[in-house]
């Protein structure tokens, strides 16, 4: 047997509703909003009545049922009689009315109309870029206090975050960037081949390593690595208090937890870069050679002719600052990590996106600058 | 006497939200004083104000009569003033528990690595932690964890220590413990204690002075000796709080 209510009219002036059966959220029961339309319905009625016939068990579903009725009737100003409630549905009735409520919600939960949104994220995305480059002034600043002497890193941990930024970092740079030579080259070799251009390969495949894939890649590799890495590990430390031990220990947040990440990858970066674009020729080789005629040593030599020292010089550069935004992004998001696991990944994710984004929209300025200065 | 810390109409927020309004106390030197109340009612983020981890504006916390403000950037204030314990411990993570000691003394003093290495085992041993020196947090239960935070909070014999609900996660002997050595910490070292808690046994066992922050009125609404709160309060929220467990007529 399940829950029934079922409504009756007293008189003109007094509904009655009686309860009985089995209540419980598991099966069928009567739900409160008809039996308010009902009632609501009928505007002579002044009082409602509640009867407990025979009822057999009950649980959330029939608390839930008589708050809904009682809060009704109250706003309507109708009389209702509690008093046949059997004592320990009352009990809880009354204890879910007496908790405090926190009036304020944390965030707001009215629907934003388009307007206001796109107000929004131009706000947020104003002020955070704003946060972002005070950050980076402090970086800066602490940078340089750094190479004058004024600021240590702990010397331990940075050789072991070099070693975990760069040498680690080597295996993956490796079949990545091996396989994007590999890739550029096989496309360059169908279409170069119907010219019969083919020696052209080796110039596609260097410039474009030295240039733009070496660091892109190696940046996008990093973002995902190395970034993440920080902002997790920041978020993390920010939610156990370790960031306000810190603090409260006399320590610069900036000089002690971003700074010598910054340091670390702005230095380890160019290396990787040229790993990746050398790595990457190879790649280029190794299918130039088994698909086409050229030897080992035709296409060496033809990389060496085509690729100047600007190509080089233009990766390291950019690398430069690839490495220096990817941590700084990584280490700002971390330390904005409010007091909750969850917040970690979306830190984590965030940073991620941020970088990468970063990476492609500093690269397309930089092409720019470095057409411009003729390069 | 100049009172060591000194709150002066206090208002407390995250951006929107009121957590607390108008609080002022005064913390004597010496003393052990609580602050307690209901979770949520902003306990932990009164002491984020008092150790200048939230921004304030001038002339509401003083320490020994002088602005907060102007203390944070000194030298010297976090650590030989200040120390903390945190809810969790807060140890750092990637250094073990001698390293965690040990880095305000390497930073802070002009001590050698041997003196270092012994203070950092007595600071260990005094919260019975003797031979854990190259355990990582990682490594020990919670409790541990904590005593091990303790051991850092004193590592430069600070003036003021602060503790976030010190033994919350502990079973009663340790807690118990605990109590103790912050009783002993006060009477050898006349260290001034502020202490977050809503742990009763401790209340009453060590407190020397309490407010009671009310999470329905957004202040302080009672203030004294843990006894004189009990008995004199007719507010029902303090009395249900220092109750329970215990049956009043
Ligand atoms: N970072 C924050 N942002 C917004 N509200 C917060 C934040 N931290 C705490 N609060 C709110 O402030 C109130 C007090 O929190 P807290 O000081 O941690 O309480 P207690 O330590 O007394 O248990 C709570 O209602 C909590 O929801
Ligand atoms: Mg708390």
């Amino acid at each position: 047997m399940t829950g029934i209510a079922e409504l009756k009219l007293g008189n003109e002036t007094i509904a009655i509703i009686s309860i009985s059966g089995t209540w419980s959220i598991y099966e069928k029961h009567p739900h409160a909003e008809e039996f308010i339309e009902t009632i609501l319905s009928k505007p002579s009625i002044q009082r409602v009545d509640l009867k407990f016939v025979d009822l057999k068990s009950w649980d959330s579903a029939l608390i839930n049922f008589l708050i809904r009725i009682l809060d009704s009737c109250k706003s309507k100003n109708l009389t209702i009689d509690i008093d046949n409630v059997p004592t320990g549905i009352r009990r809880l009735i009354e204890l879910s009315k007496t908790s405090p409520v926190r009036t304020t919600s944390p965030v707001s939960q009215r629907k934003p109309t388009i307007f206001e949104f796109v107000g929004r994220v131009g706000l947020l995305v104003f002020f955070s870029l704003k946060t972002f480059l005070g950050f980076v002034g402090k970086l800066l600043t602490g940078i340089v206090f750094f190479v004058r002497g004024k600021v240590k890193i702990r010397s331990r941990e940075f050789a072991l975050m070099l070693q975990d930024v760069g040498v680690k970092a080597l295996p993956i740079v490796f079949l990545i960037s091996f396989l994007v030579g590999l890739i550029i080259a096989f496309v360059s070799v169908l279409q170069l081949s119907q010219f019969g251009a083919n020696i052209y390969v080796a110039d596609l495949v260097g410039i474009a390593m030295m240039r733009e894939m070496g660091c892109i890649m190696t940046g996008i590799i990093m973002s995902g690595r190395t970034g993440a890495a920080f902002a997790a590990t920041i978020g993390t430390m920010m939610v156990n208090d370790e960031v306000d031990a810190l603090q409260t220990a006399g320590f610069s947040i900036i000089n002690f937890l971003a700074l010598p990440r910054v340091i670390a990858l702005t230095l380890m970066m160019p290396l990787l870069c040229i790993f990746s674009s050398f790595i990457g020729i190879l790649g280029g080789l190794c299918t130039a050679v088994s698909a086409t005629d050229l030897t080992i040593v035709r296409y060496c030599t033809q990389t060496a002719k085509a690729v100047c020292l600007n190509d080089f010089f233009v990766g390291i550069v950019k690398s430069c600052f690839f490495g220096f935004f990817i941590a700084a992004i990584g280490c700002q998001k971390g330390l904005q990590c409010r007091h909750s696991a969850e917040d970690v990944g979306l830190t984590t994710t965030t940073a991620v996106v941020t970088s990468i984004t970063a990476i492609i929209i500093m690269d397309a300025i930089f092409a720019v600058i470095f057409s411009l200065l003729g390069m | 006497m100049m009172p060591k810390v000194s709150v002066k109409n206090l208002n407390m927020d995250y951006d929107n939200y009121v957590v607390m309004r108008n609080l002022s106390f005064d913390v004597q030197q010496g003393e052990i004083f609580l602050i307690i109340g209901q979770s949520g009612c902003g306990k932990s983020t009164l002491l984020k104000y008092l150790l200048g981890l939230k921004p304030v504006s001038h002339k509401k916390i003083f320490y020994d009569g002088k602005d907060i403000n102007s203390m944070i950037n000194l030298p010297g204030f976090y650590g030989e003033k200040i120390g903390v314990l945190y809810q969790g411990g807060a140890l750092w993570s990637s250094m073990t528990l001698a390293e965690n000691v040990a880095l305000p003394l390497e930073t802070y003093t002009s001590l050698n690595g041997k003196e270092i290495e012994e203070i950092v085992a007595l600071k260990l041993s005094l919260v019975g932690l003797k031979g854990f020196e190259n355990f990582y947090p990682s490594q020990i239960s919670g409790g541990m964890q904590k005593r091990a935070g303790l051991a850092r909070a004193i590592a430069l014999d600070p003036e003021i220590l602060f503790f976030d609900e010190p033994s919350a996660g502990l079973d009663s002997v340790s807690a118990k413990r605990l109590d103790d050595l912050i009783l002993e910490l006060k009477e050898s070292f006349g260290i001034t204690v502020v202490i977050v808690t809503h742990d009763l046994a401790s209340i009453f066992a060590i407190g020397t002075r309490a407010i009671y922050l009310d999470i329905e009125s957004k202040t302080i609404t009672a203030m004294g000796t843990p006894h004189e709160l009990l008995m004199s309060s007719n507010d029902k929220n303090i009395i249900a709080f220092l109750s329970r467990g215990t049956k009043i007529t």
